[in-house]
């Protein structure tokens, strides 16, 4: 697949000791990135680097550019996101540097598992890098949808819940990964189509082709013409579907809910649809 | 808030109530012996993805899930397979999957 936002590893392989090309793997926890790594990556905690450690948001500007500073991270540099979890979190990372406004990011096709998968070279040693002055963009809120944004939407613009469809129908409460949580509701948000994220992914958790990736969301009856927000349970599957629309297709009008389910399935007086079927608004 | 990743080997059972919901759980092996390097993915009866995990060191995987069948695809390198389950809710199943390449 030929796409400036997409690397496959022959390009990954010719860049890794480019020093203004900046690997970094993304996960929720780092013990992956602990025991190895792809050569010269560093590495981005989604939780302890990218939330607010009280509230439930982003780091703030300040807290951003203060922590690619320290990672080493120029405004000039390319940076390349990869990660476990068919890339879920490395996604995320990248509508995140998209939001702050970082010039040059790519993602690696396949992630950390067709990186293992295909039995690539992985290292231990951490690189250092030396510490720069970068500065972050105000947050591009044309990419992020909040929940005022959501309920308007119902009904009125495409709603895409990429869970599991057992998730989306309320079977399931979290990915059967984790264990199945008891204080949310299960559900979706009424008339929102359901379109999996996995769906866009191979088994080795690189992407489709642009013609197949172009007939699942045709096929499910999305008219991209309208304002599109994806979501999922808290907004990293939905980033690699934004990812798909907004980075692969070119659809231009995509937003990612980052609150997603574990928000909205906590609002008191919302609407709610169980089911297989998108429901009414 | 936690996340939606992925533990090595899956979630432990400590602490986690078991009686109101399905566990699913094994072993992969590969050449007789425990893989050390590969995924553990779950399919729903229409075979729609539902969760993977990296197995441990150890070869093991785990999911929470309801009851009902489910699939299991073995994913190491240069081999794969599947394993149909049935699983009850309150019940740990344990699936021990031998891959060969």
């Amino acid at each position: 697949m030929s796409n400036q936002a997409l690397v496959d590893a022959e390009w990954a392989l010719a860049h890794l000791d480019d020093a203004k090309v900046v690997f970094i793997e993304v996960d929720e926890d780092t013990e992956a990135y602990a025991g190895n790594h792809v050569k010269n990556a560093i590495a981005l905690n989604w939780k302890t680097d990218l939330q607010d450690p009280v509230r439930r948001d982003f780091v703030n500007k300040e807290q951003f550019e203060a922590l690619l500073s320290a990672k080493g991270v120029s405004n000039d540099d390319t940076v390349v996101l990869y990660g476990g979890n068919n890339n879920w979190f490395a996604a995320y990372a990248y509508w995140y540097f998209k939001l702050y406004g970082h010039g040059d990011v790519r993602l690696l096709d396949g992630g950390r598992k067709k990186w293992e998968l295909d039995g690539r070279e992985l290292v231990s040693e951490v690189p250092s890098r030396a510490a720069t002055k970068y500065v972050a963009k105000e947050q591009d809120r044309s990419i992020r949808a909040f929940r005022e944004d959501v309920l308007k939407a119902i009904g009125t613009q495409n709603l895409v819940d990429v869970r599991s469809p057992d998730e989306y129908a309320g079977r399931l409460l979290a990915p059967a990964h984790l264990p199945q949580e008891a204080a949310r509701i299960g559900g979706h948000i009424p008339t929102a189509a359901n379109i999996p994220w996995s769906k866009a992914a191979n088994e080795d958790g690189s992407f489709k082709s642009i013609d197949e990736l172009k007939a699942l969301y045709e096929g499910a009856g999305v008219d991209l013409k309208k304002d599109t927000i994806a979501y999922c349970r808290i907004g990293e599957r939905s980033a690699h579907s934004w990812f798909v629309l907004h980075e692969l297709l070119g659809v231009k009008n995509v937003s990612n809910y980052d609150g997603s389910w574990t928000e909205y399935g906590s609002l008191v007086g919302v609407p709610v649809a169980v089911g297989d079927e998108p429901g009414s608004a | 808030m936690s996340g939606c990743g992925a533990v090595v080997g899956g979630v432990s059972l400590d602490n986690v109530d078991i009686t109101n919901q399905a566990v699913i759980q094994g072993v992969i092996s590969s050449g007789d012996v425990p893989a050390s390097v590969g995924y553990a993915r779950l399919l729903d009866r229409n075979d729609e993805f539902v969760a993977e995990v990296p197995i441990s060191k150890q070869g093991e995987f785990r999911f929470f899930t309801v009851a009902g069948d489910w699939t299991v695809v073995a994913l190491v390198p240069g081999a794969n397979s599947r394993t149909p389950v049935q699983a009850t809710i309150g019940k740990v199943l344990d699936v021990d999957i031998a891959v060969s390449k």
